[in-house]
């Protein structure tokens, strides 16, 4: 009887997602899945058209692999950048100086603005003939760039506009680094490492199961990006910022073509998932767990 | 061990209880005090949404048996639609314009229309129908328009020194002002949208004796057409000659902001505009010389969904929200439809509104590409692409090739 | 840990640096809440509004049943916060401190519901709900976070993970089961992770409005945010209105924020790792 309990125990502990899974998820998911194998124009009676919708995407369709591209190249920049503004902040946050309590408020702020306000603000400020930036870059007698209209610097601009909401992740790797005992870094103070040497041989190591986290998350969330881009550029100038997430999102409620968007959604789907096998494959080599110390090295989880 | 089950289990009983308690009414299609109700969706935005709902509350109270229920979704209204829709279960009534992209979804009027005698539809403006209805069959009971008209800043026309706009004021009329005032100011004459809404710029092709396609759909010979390229060119040149500003957005907010002395919009900005007190006037769209100028026609319609439960109520709210005392309450935030109303209200004498009825008289008998072309959100992207490529100042794409290229697609 | 004077003055300036950038789009955003809106839109841009117009935000908070709304979002966003906590905090103890059989699978499963754009799940779901009758309810806003959401849980995990082995098995050896151990020993240390998920899905569910667009149909179901998107139109946008319940709409999660953030300090220095 005990031993059997003891082989539930863990199933009872995920059973509350487990549910949750078998309601609310799973079937929507389906639901879309056997979609892609349809066309379906929202209001007449959806047609089996089998691989038709991914043949279309692969071979007729030229903007699935320009958006694609497009959505690459903003998750390379991206991810990585923000990663490094999220983490830097925090580490400053985390100092023993002064005012840092107002500082994490600041920078933590911007995140909590509704997504329509923030995009309303910052086409202001990037409005290439009206905005306030190039009005002030000109009180300096520097002409601004062209942001929203020349195609090589509005990804630029939904970058910068984007990294504003950076508190969040912030917030995550700072919650972190306050974990870490200070009886670490006194340590190793008496021993003389520099703060650069103790961030990179402490801080980093310790937080690297939060570095993943945001990692697969962010490559993730720069995929699905939709709002910011739809409200400040619209995916222009020239679909230079028409994302893919914009992409599936205008097929789907814009051309009404719910089969087809159902099937770049899941196109999407596998090419995060391969990406995040490949995250997780690797990150045996650099994310350190220490629930699995020394007794326990055997098997290392993803 | 049993105790962490029966706390889990406790947890999520509270969890259940609070949630039951806190959401309260369901979606049938009967209210609680044996009412039917009437599901109304509507796209307008804070206070105008407040007008809307006095006079759904006017009509609930003079009605034992309905009760219609205002929503509101603003910009997102198509999401909500297109999520109602897709699950069959789209609200009763519902604001209307992009009626190819959702009539078969919709309840053809014809018949209800027809019940109500010979001449309940003679006195909605006749243009109004088409803009309504899809392959003859009446989809949408006219409630608003708004055609196009052109608006100016009195104030920069006094300080460059030049007339203000004339009864028959031609596109070279108004590049001639727009280089004085963009020479005399520190505001631009003119100014279009870097990417308009194929839509909407038709109407510059008609007004040149050309359209987008021919009556088939076919695009070729005709965007690509002379006279076309003719009107593609000379916004093109106005953008080069930096006699008019292209803008990221609809133009609205460089006009208000005095920026610029001339731009073409819908009906849509005059509230703001009357806000900040500016002094500006309305006109008719510049015509080519030869012939009138024609204007689109942007109308919004009610229209009821195909599956809703309470067709008779909905059509007795339509015929509600589209008479004549709904067209009065509604003035100021539509121009109203309906020919008794314009008379009686005495429309037409004000110089505000007065333009965007010309402009409907002489818009008559256009249909645009959206009506013939069967998938015309992907025409109207990559139409809309194209455009961008003649605007944008960072390509200002060769205007007969984009055009010939377009014609292809 | 001590700092040389010119570490703390490079630190002091790089802070400075971000918190312009962090900081100016905010304040203009403030300062333009309290123009009328044709000075809000003036060019040349003016920073300091000529008049300040404190009745921008009266106005604003009259112009629709904020009210309400206010009491919908805060009904969600604790009930939905209280959910995530307890339900994420449950499965990611499951998933980082058991070896049991399929557990990698289910947990490659959880991660990829995150991958699937909700443009697509979006109709299906709604049919769901409206087959349990929960259509202009709060309740498809509410219900699901008490069964966990993958980013939260995933979030809870890595944490989870980063506790030492020998942590539970001195309670163990104390005769503690597996729920007591999770209530007893990993609540009290994890802490700062279950207020930061607090934090972090605050955030999300206060700001989200295509859940309440999909969701609910009448006025007085309506959250903030849906109020919020609702002084943009297709034509125009109400922007000064928009501005102030957004600078409004701000203050509860920063003042929750300020509150917590206390804790996320105090409550370390334990030694977790």
């Amino acid at each position: 009887m005990q031993k059997s309990i003891k082989k539930i125990t863990p199933y009872l502990f995920i059973l509350p997602w487990i549910i949750g899974f078998l309601v609310f998820t799973l079937g929507p998911l389906i639901f879309s899945l056997i979609m892609s194998f349809y066309n379906w124009s929202l209001t007449g009676k959806p047609q089996f058209v089998g691989f038709g919708n991914y043949i279309e995407m692969f071979t007729r369709d030229k903007q699935f692999s320009k958006s694609l591209i497009i959505s690459l190249k903003y998750a390379a920049v991206f991810v990585p950048l923000n990663m490094a503004i999220a983490l830097f902040l925090a580490m400053l946050i985390a100092q023993p100086v002064k005012h840092t309590k107002i500082f994490r408020t600041i920078f933590y702020i911007p995140s909590v603005i509704s997504g329509v306000a923030v995009s309303i603000i910052w086409s202001w400020i990037l409005n290439s003939d009206y905005g306030i930036l190039n009005y002030l870059l000109s009180l300096l007698g520097i002409k601004g760039p062209k942001w929203l209209v020349d195609p090589g610097y509005a990804i630029l601009a939904v970058i910068i506009a984007s990294a504003f909401g950076v508190g969040s992740m912030m917030l995550i790797f700072y919650t972190d680094i306050k974990g870490i005992p200070s009886t670490l870094y006194e340590a190793a103070s008496l021993d003389g490492a520099s703060s650069f040497r103790q961030f990179f041989s402490i801080t980093l190591p310790l937080i690297t199961p939060t570095l993943l986290f945001n990692l697969i998350t962010s490559i993730i969330s720069s995929f699905q990006q939709v709002t910011l881009v739809m409200l400040l550029t619209g995916g222009g100038p020239l679909k230079s910022t028409y994302f893919y997430g914009l992409y599936t999102y205008n097929n789907a409620f814009k051309h009404h073509k719910l089969g087809y968007a159902s099937a770049n959604a899941w196109v999407m789907f596998v090419i995060i998932l391969i990406l995040t096998m490949l995250v997780f494959k690797t990150s045996s080599s650099w994310v350190f767990y220490q629930s699995e110390n020394a007794k326990n090295k055997k098997r290392r989880k993803p | 061990m049993k105790k962490k089950i029966a706390i889990s289990c406790i947890a999520l009983m509270c969890a259940s209880m609070v949630l039951s308690a806190c959401a309260s009414g369901g979606n049938s299609s009967e209210s609680k005090n044996g009412k039917v109700k009437v599901r109304f969706a509507s796209w307008d935005v804070a206070e105008d949404i407040d007008k809307q709902q006095i006079l759904v509350d006017k009509f609930n109270e003079s009605h034992d048996d309905i009760e219609v229920v205002l929503e509101a979704y603003g910009r997102d209204f198509d999401t909500k639609i297109s999520a109602g829709m897709g699950s069959k279960d789209a609200p009763d009534l519902m604001y209307m314009w992009n009626y190819p992209a959702y009539y078969e979804g919709l309840e053809p009027l014809d018949s209800y229309i027809e019940k109500e005698g010979e001449d309940f539809k003679k006195n909605y403006y006749s243009a109004l129908w088409d803009y309504n209805s899809i392959e003859g069959n009446i989809y949408g009971m006219p409630v608003g328009f708004t055609t196009h008209a052109l608006f100016y800043n009195k104030d920069l026309f006094e300080e460059a020194g030049v007339d203000l706009p004339g009864e028959n004021f031609t596109w070279d009329d108004l590049r001639a002002t727009a280089k004085t005032i963009s020479e005399k100011t520190n505001a631009k004459g003119f100014a279009f949208q870097m990417k308009p809404d194929p839509y909407d710029f038709e109407m510059y092709l008609w007004s040149n004796g050309t359209a987008y396609c021919d009556g088939k759909g076919d695009m070729k010979g005709k965007i690509d057409s002379e006279g076309s390229q003719e009107v593609f060119k000379m916004f093109q040149d106005m953008a080069k000659e930096e006699i008019a500003a292209v803008t990221e957005g609809n133009g609205t907010d460089e006009f208000r902001a005095g920026q610029v002395a001339m731009y073409i919009y819908g009906s849509w900005s005059i509230n703001s505009l009357n806000e900040d007190n500016m002094n500006y006037g309305i006109t008719k769209l510049p015509n080519f010389g030869s012939k009138p100028s024609v204007s689109i026609l942007s109308s919004s319609g009610i229209a009821m969904s195909k599956d809703s439960k309470n067709k008779d109520a909905a059509w007795e709210f339509m015929k509600y929200w589209t008479g004549e005392e709904a067209n009065k309450a509604r003035i100021g935030l539509e121009l109203p439809v309906l020919e008794t109303v314009i008379e009686s209200e005495k429309i037409m004498d004000d110089s505000t509104y007065a333009p965007f009825y010309e402009m409907l008289k002489q818009s008559a008998g256009y249909t645009p590409a959206s009506f013939i072309q069967k998938n015309w959100s992907e025409v109207s992207e990559n139409l809309s692409l194209s455009f961008e490529e003649m605007f944008n100042p960072s390509t200002y794409r060769d205007v007969k090739e984009t055009l010939e290229q377009a014609a292809q697609q | 840990m001590h700092l040389s004077k010119k570490t703390k003055f490079i630190i002091y300036f790089i802070l400075i640096l971000f918190t312009i950038y962090f900081t100016a789009p905010f304040i203009y955003m403030v300062f333009s809440a309290f123009k009328t809106e044709a000075e809000a839109i003036a060019y040349p841009p003016k920073f300091l509004p000529s008049k300040w117009h404190f009745e921008n935000f009266i106005n604003a908070w009259n112009s629709q049943p904020f009210g309400t709304y206010l009491f919908n979002s805060v009904l969600v966003t604790v009930l939905t916060t209280l959910g995530q906590v307890i339900s994420c905090s449950l499965v990611a103890y499951g998933f980082a401190r058991f070896e049991f059989k399929g557990r990698d699978i289910l947990f490659m499963i959880l991660m990829a519901t995150m991958m699937i754009p909700w443009d697509v799940t979006m109709i299906p779901q709604y049919m769901e709900i409206n087959m349990f009758g929960w259509i202009n309810t709060l309740k498809p806003l509410i219900v699901p976070a008490w069964f966990g959401s993958a980013y939260y849980i995933f979030l809870m995990r890595q944490f989870l993970l980063s506790v030492p082995k020998d942590f539970e098995e001195a309670a163990r050896i104390d005769g503690a089961n597996a729920f007591q151990i999770y209530l007893k020993v990993f609540m009290p240390i994890l802490k700062p992770s279950l207020i930061l998920v607090a934090v972090l899905n605050m955030i999300t569910v206060w700001n989200d409005y295509l859940g309440p667009l999909i969701f609910l149909q009448e006025r007085n179901k309506y959250t903030l945010a849906l109020g919020l998107a609702a002084f943009k139109g297709v034509h125009s946008t109400k922007i000064i209105p928009m501005l102030c319940i957004t600078i409004i709409m701000i203050i509860p999660p920063v003042l929750t924020f300020i509150f917590s953030g206390k804790h996320i300090v105090e409550s370390t220095g334990g030694g977790v790792k």
